[in-house]
């Protein structure tokens, strides 16, 4: 680090001659060591948007950015690992499948790829109704990562480049607003970077550490080293830090697995696509893989946890350590009676990876291959990679305004991993907000914003920078207030319109969204328009056994809302009415979401003055640089104290954090500034 | 803003899609004018109904009587003023209710209001809020109605929380840790029943839980029927055998001739009903028929409904003639610790009533001027305070009796407490009621094998208990989840 130092001092005064002042940009190493005399002169490419980092998160924010229109640069340690799944070989899942959808909606990137890249495709909780369906699939790791390559190196406006980033480029703010501004990079060879944002992506890198049994090393994955001078850059700039603990499981030879011994889970048939824009992924149903389930338990797992335990730094330190995601050492210790479900997924076509999921664990590795022989089928097991934990520092995400830029630094965006998240669904919903609002900030655009009323990517959001991570955040439906009305199937409904408004959209997918809106809203529209008394119904359908009152008179649309009633028997019923409709109902798409739509019309109908009232109080904004010591605010300590840490962008967020008063919001009322109302544009929520 | 429109079933914009809320702005306790105010879009349907007219002009102070809109029952006579928007405090349609400020009225017409499908009470600085948004207030105005909310309304919920009788505070906390659990459980069925080993018992747990606590739940909103007397009166019985004054006791009572009062034996064959306000709680009395044995057929129907009457009756009021009480000396002279209990059971006997264990029995002694002094005396000693003694005639006594029966009343709409709390265990109520519908429709919902329909409803439930006892953060959900489930990969 010293070396960027010492260049930049030999050529200190070339832009005060030249008279440039605006273009004086320092480094923040040098910020602080050689405050009074160090200047850099700005060489090096310009980009509109420089996005740092190579996983979800990182590719999510440079495709988007690119399709915003600006020239983006994604700089990655190396470009083979661009699109790395560094843990789990799925994507998807309860709540995650929820994200996956909204970040498609957005014309994002991952749901297209694993639609092309999976080896099973299963909709979990089918049984439990469509608002909590959880879109999975087994992926290919090698596919994905190929696929995704593909894309990423023809992806228009985007350059990539391998490089690790040991600095930021910053600038004194102006007098009006003085924070220090970011203005693009500097890597470890030297090499400087200008753009007008950054968004950096560093996952569990920033001076991470892999950790087995007591061993540590350096690293931020097994084979790629940490981010340290990133890391201490960060932490220079200010930023509150904290570090975070999480896990992996060993990964076995599939060939020494005995999988008669365990039970067989199939894919779904048919298969299910991930994007809006897909109506199958690329496999047929009896192309899929099959997973299988095993389970642990016993008096012996829980003794060579506790035998080990003086051997195994990780689990020491994890006693307050994540609720989920806990490592099977912390789960055997706490439930040790319990067994516990080992799902063993594949990881790819040609692959002779399984990857037992359930069995995160860090004890010493000869450990690790006795209690994975304990499994029924793991036997006579072989490794090819024993389970390790990794430390990490993350960024106190209560720093970030709702765009994903940090109130410190403007122009720097995070997003990820580094936030606080686990996940690659997490990581990649963040990706895309702070992608698009880097390149909205570098076009002087309105940034896009989604409140918890709109997606559960404002759920993410908003509970990260309002309650900060104690522990890696995973998204979960609980999570979500509105969760019969943020549905996977309406993701689209919710979020594509916005998309376009701000400029992430791409033609193909505006043209297939406009012309399935039509389709749905035509449809509802004629569902809507036949009414019949019940018994008329009843008759119709050929349904005696249906419950529906005989008296009152019933659209075809309160019909269908009846769970014994199907699309088919209803379009069937009315097809020599409405010819119309019959014809709509052949798309299949079509027909499961208006059937899924009808079932929740009622309860989504009752939610929407809450939700109304949910977003005025989301667009009343309170001011970035609020002064919350004034006298005539009148605010307690704890309240102020509270209020600052977390520094709420509206007067719906300030009323989330636990202890605030109702007299205080009305005291902060005064201060409010009502934001545009962006966040109340016609989205059709069905 | 949003709304679904009926065609399309879907959002739109447009403006003024906002429930409508109500609270009583005038001070709390017993006043002589109670204010209550209305805003949102559906403040005129909500006047019409109240009122059955058509609305009144603008801003013109109106008399009119104000109705319960599913009951129809007449709950007062006062001023109605109405504020079409934009010309209002909170810029929306406003109106008001001025009521008599006695706390039975403020009640029931805070009820009235509650029953609309698109109303709810309002929250601490909503109309605050609601004016602000509008753009109608200045805002230096903010602080001082910020004061005014920290003065009124948190600190009074908790105070309000804090004071409530032990046993009453821990049940409700009880009740939220109970739903809590449920939704906790349910929660986790929701999100990890798939991937992890949950506890096959989950749902049945889930179910026998909710069961349970929904029974509790009702049983506590039936017992005493308390918010019916709220609403409908204390129901108070006179019976006696005939000739003992009871007529005469309610016409004292009432201070004006509501019943006909004559001396022969057998005059009031049918019920006489006066409904008046005691100490702010509203009571009807019956008057009834004299009990007897009788050949005439009509007397003994009015007798047969005395004895009905008396049976639903929240209260009876046996009145005797002291100066015609065969029992007397023995009562007198009598050592039991509670002696006219003995002559209670003995008179219902006779007249062939039974009576349910939470109905009250009074002895009201009548016509004490004509007993002898000492005898007087040593009665008043021997009796407890559920008895009473007056001379309906004389006007002897009745500041006493009155007195003492203003306590019972108290006691039977909802404790002795003041009014304040009395308003507040009324808003419990009413929450603890849309609590119990909920999980009504919880049941209904499992049924139909939707999960998440069914936990929205134990969500829902579980927001009316965290309105009495503060608010349910998800975080607690998850607590209760990851402390109970073994979650994780």
């Amino acid at each position: 680090m010293l070396r960027h130092c010492v260049r930049e001092l030999h050529s200190p005064k070339k832009s005060w001659t030249r008279g440039t002042p605006v273009r004086v940009w320092y480094t923040l190493r040098t910020l602080r060591l050689f405050a009074s005399t160090s200047i850099s002169s700005p060489v090096g490419e310009h980009f509109d948007v420089i996005v740092i980092g190579g996983g979800h998160a990182g590719t999510e924010a440079a495709c988007a950015s690119s399709r915003m229109g600006c020239r983006t640069l994604l700089l990655t340690h190396k470009l083979e690992t661009i699109g790395e799944m560094s843990c789990n070989p799925s994507f998807g899942g309860i709540g995650k499948g929820h994200l996956m959808k909204e970040i498609d909606a957005l014309d994002g990137v991952c749901g297209r790829i694993c639609d092309v890249s999976g080896v099973q495709y299963k909709v979990l909780n089918r049984g439990k109704g469509p608002a909590v369906w959880g879109y999975r699939a087994q992926i290919d790791r090698k596919l994905y990562k190929q696929n995704l390559q593909k894309e990423i190196f023809s992806y228009p406006n985007l350059t990539v480049r391998a490089a690790a980033v040991d600095d930021l480029l910053t600038k004194p703010g102006s007098t009006d607003n003085p924070a220090t501004v970011c203005g693009g990079v500097v890597t470890s060879d030297g090499t400087t970077y200008h753009s007008k944002s950054v968004v950096l992506t560093a996952g569990t890198f920033l001076r991470a550490e892999i950790n087995i049994g007591l061993e540590i090393t350096p690293a931020g994955r097994i084979g790629d080293g940490p981010a340290v001078a990133l890391a201490e850059t960060i932490e220079r700039a200010g930023f509150a830090m904290g570090r975070l603990r999480t896990g992996t499981p060993p990964r076995l030879d599939k060939r020494t697995i005995d999988f008669t011994k365990t039970s067989v889970w199939p894919g779904d048939d048919p298969p299910l696509a991930f994007s809006f824009m897909n109506e199958r992924p690329w496999l047929k149903a009896e192309e899929q893989m099959p997973c299988h389930l095993s389970s642990i338990q016993g008096k012996e797992v829980v003794k060579i946890v506790k035998d080990t335990l003086h051997l195994n730094r990780h689990v020491k330190e994890e006693l307050t350590g994540p609720r989920f995601c806990p490592s099977l050492e912390s789960k055997s210790l706490r439930f040790g009676h319990l067994a516990h479900r080992i799902w063993l997924e594949p990881e790819g076509f040609d692959s002779d990876v399984i990857y037992p999921n359930g069995l995160s664990m860090t004890m010493p590795v000869e450990y690790q291959m006795k209690l994975l022989r304990l499994v029924p089928g793991l036997e006579n097991v072989e490794i090819f990679r024993s389970g390790y934990g990794v430390f990490y520092d993350f960024i106190d995400p209560r720093e970030l305004k709702p765009t994903l830029e940090t109130r410190r630094m403007p122009n720097l965006f995070f997003a990820g991993q580094i936030n606080g998240t686990t996940g690659y669904e997490e990581a990649a919903a963040q990706g895309i907000i702070a992608g698009i609002n880097g390149a909205a900030k570098a076009l002087s655009k309105p940034p896009i914003t989604i409140n918890r009323t709109e997606g559960y990517i404002g759920v993410l959001i908003d509970d990260l920078i309002t309650n900060g991570a104690s522990e890696p955040y995973r998204m979960f439906t609980a999570r979500a207030e509105y969760r019969l009305t943020l549905r996977p199937d309406n993701a689209d409904m919710r979020l594509t319109e916005k998309g376009v408004t701000v400029g992430c959209v791409g033609q193909a997918r505006q043209d297939r969204f406009r012309k399935m809106k039509r389709d749905l809203e035509r449809a509802t529209e004629l569902l809507s328009s036949v009414k019949l008394t019940g018994s008329a119904w009843k008759e119709r359908l050929h349904a005696g056994s249906v419950n529906i009152s005989s008296e009152e008179a019933k659209t075809a649309y309160k019909v269908l809302n009846h769970p014994d009633v199907s699309i088919k028997q209803l379009t069937s019923a009315l097809r020599e009415d409405i010819p119309e409709l019959y014809d709509l109902a052949q798309q299949p798409w079509l027909a499961d979401r208006l059937k899924i739509q009808a079932t929740y019309s009622a309860i989504v109908k009752e939610q929407r003055f809450e939700i109304s009232e949910m977003r005025q109080d989301e667009s009343l904004g309170l001011p970035d640089d609020m002064d919350y010591d004034l006298v005539n605010l009148n605010l307690s300590d704890e309240i102020r104290g509270k209020l600052k840490s977390t520094r709420p962008s509206t007067l719906a967020a300030a009323s989330r954090i636990e202890g605030i008063t109702p007299d205080a919001l009305v005291r902060l009322l005064r201060y409010v500034r009502k934001t545009p109302r962006h966040v109340t544009e016609a989205v059709a929520f069905v | 803003m949003a709304v679904l429109t009926r065609s399309a079933c879907r959002f739109s914009t447009l403006p003024g899609e906002k429930s409508t809320i109500y609270a009583l702005s005038s001070g709390k306790g017993k006043s002589g004018v109670a204010v209550l105010r209305i805003s949102g879009p559906g403040t005129s349907d909500v006047l019409m109904q109240l009122t059955k007219k058509i609305l009144p002009p603008p801003r013109l102070a109106s008399l009119r009587t104000i109705y319960h809109p599913t009951t129809t029952e007449i709950l007062d006579r006062g001023i109605v003023l109405w504020f079409p928007g934009p010309h209002s405090f909170t810029g929306e349609d406003v109106a008001e209710l001025h009521v008599h400020g006695g706390l039975a009225v403020v009640r029931s017409t805070l009820d009235a209001l509650g029953s609309f499908a698109r109303t709810r009470e309002a929250q601490p600085g909503e109309f605050t809020k609601r004016s602000f948004f509008n753009g109608k207030m200045d805002l230096t105005e903010a602080e001082g109605v910020a004061d005014l909310i920290h003065a009124e309304t948190e600190a009074q919920r908790r105070q309000a929380y804090r004071q409530m009788a032990g046993s009453l505070s821990r049940k409700y906390a009880e009740w939220r840790e109970r739903l809590l659990r449920a939704r906790a459980f349910l929660e986790a069925f929701i999100d990890f029943g798939e991937d992890e080993q949950l506890d096959p018992g989950v749902m049945d747990e889930v179910k026998t839980s909710v069961q349970s606590l929904h029974e509790e739940l009702k049983a506590y909103l039936n017992d005493h029927r308390r918010g019916e007397r709220l609403r409908n009166g204390v129901q108070i019985t006179i019976v006696g055998e005939p000739n003992v004054g009871k007529s005469s006791l309610l016409n004292a009572l009432c201070l004006r001739p509501a019943a006909i009062v004559s001396p022969i034996a057998g005059t009031t064959r049918d019920i006489v009903e006066s409904a008046f306000d005691l100490g702010g709680y509203p009571v009807v009395f019956s008057d009834t028929a004299g009990l007897r044995s009788t050949d005439d057929l009509i007397e003994n129907e009015g007798i047969r409904r005395a004895t009905a009457r008396a049976q639903t009756s929240d209260l009876i009021l046996l009145v005797v003639d002291s100066s015609n009480l065969p029992e007397l000396p023995a009562l007198i002279d009598s050592s039991p610790q509670r002696p006219h209990q003995s002559l209670i059971s003995q008179r219902l006997s006779e007249f062939g009533m039974q009576i349910s264990s939470d109905q009250k029995v009074h002895l009201l002694f009548n016509k004490i001027d004509l007993l002898p002094p000492d005898a007087l005396n040593s009665l008043r000693e021997k009796f407890p305070s559920d008895c009473h003694f007056v001379s309906c005639t004389e006007d002897q006594g009745m500041t006493e009796f009155v007195t003492g029966l203003t306590d019972v009343v108290k006691d039977l709409c909802g404790g002795a407490s003041v009014g304040e709390a009395n308003l507040t265990q009324q808003r419990h109520r009413q929450h603890l009621q849309q609590c119990s519908a909920r999980l009504d429709h919880f049941w209904t919902l499992l049924a139909g094998e939707d999960v998440v329909l069914a936990t929205h409803e134990i969500q829902q439930a579980l927001r009316c208990i965290g309105r009495i006892t503060g608010h349910v953060y998800v975080e607690e959900v998850l607590e209760v989840i990851f402390r109970d489930f073994c979650i994780g990969k």
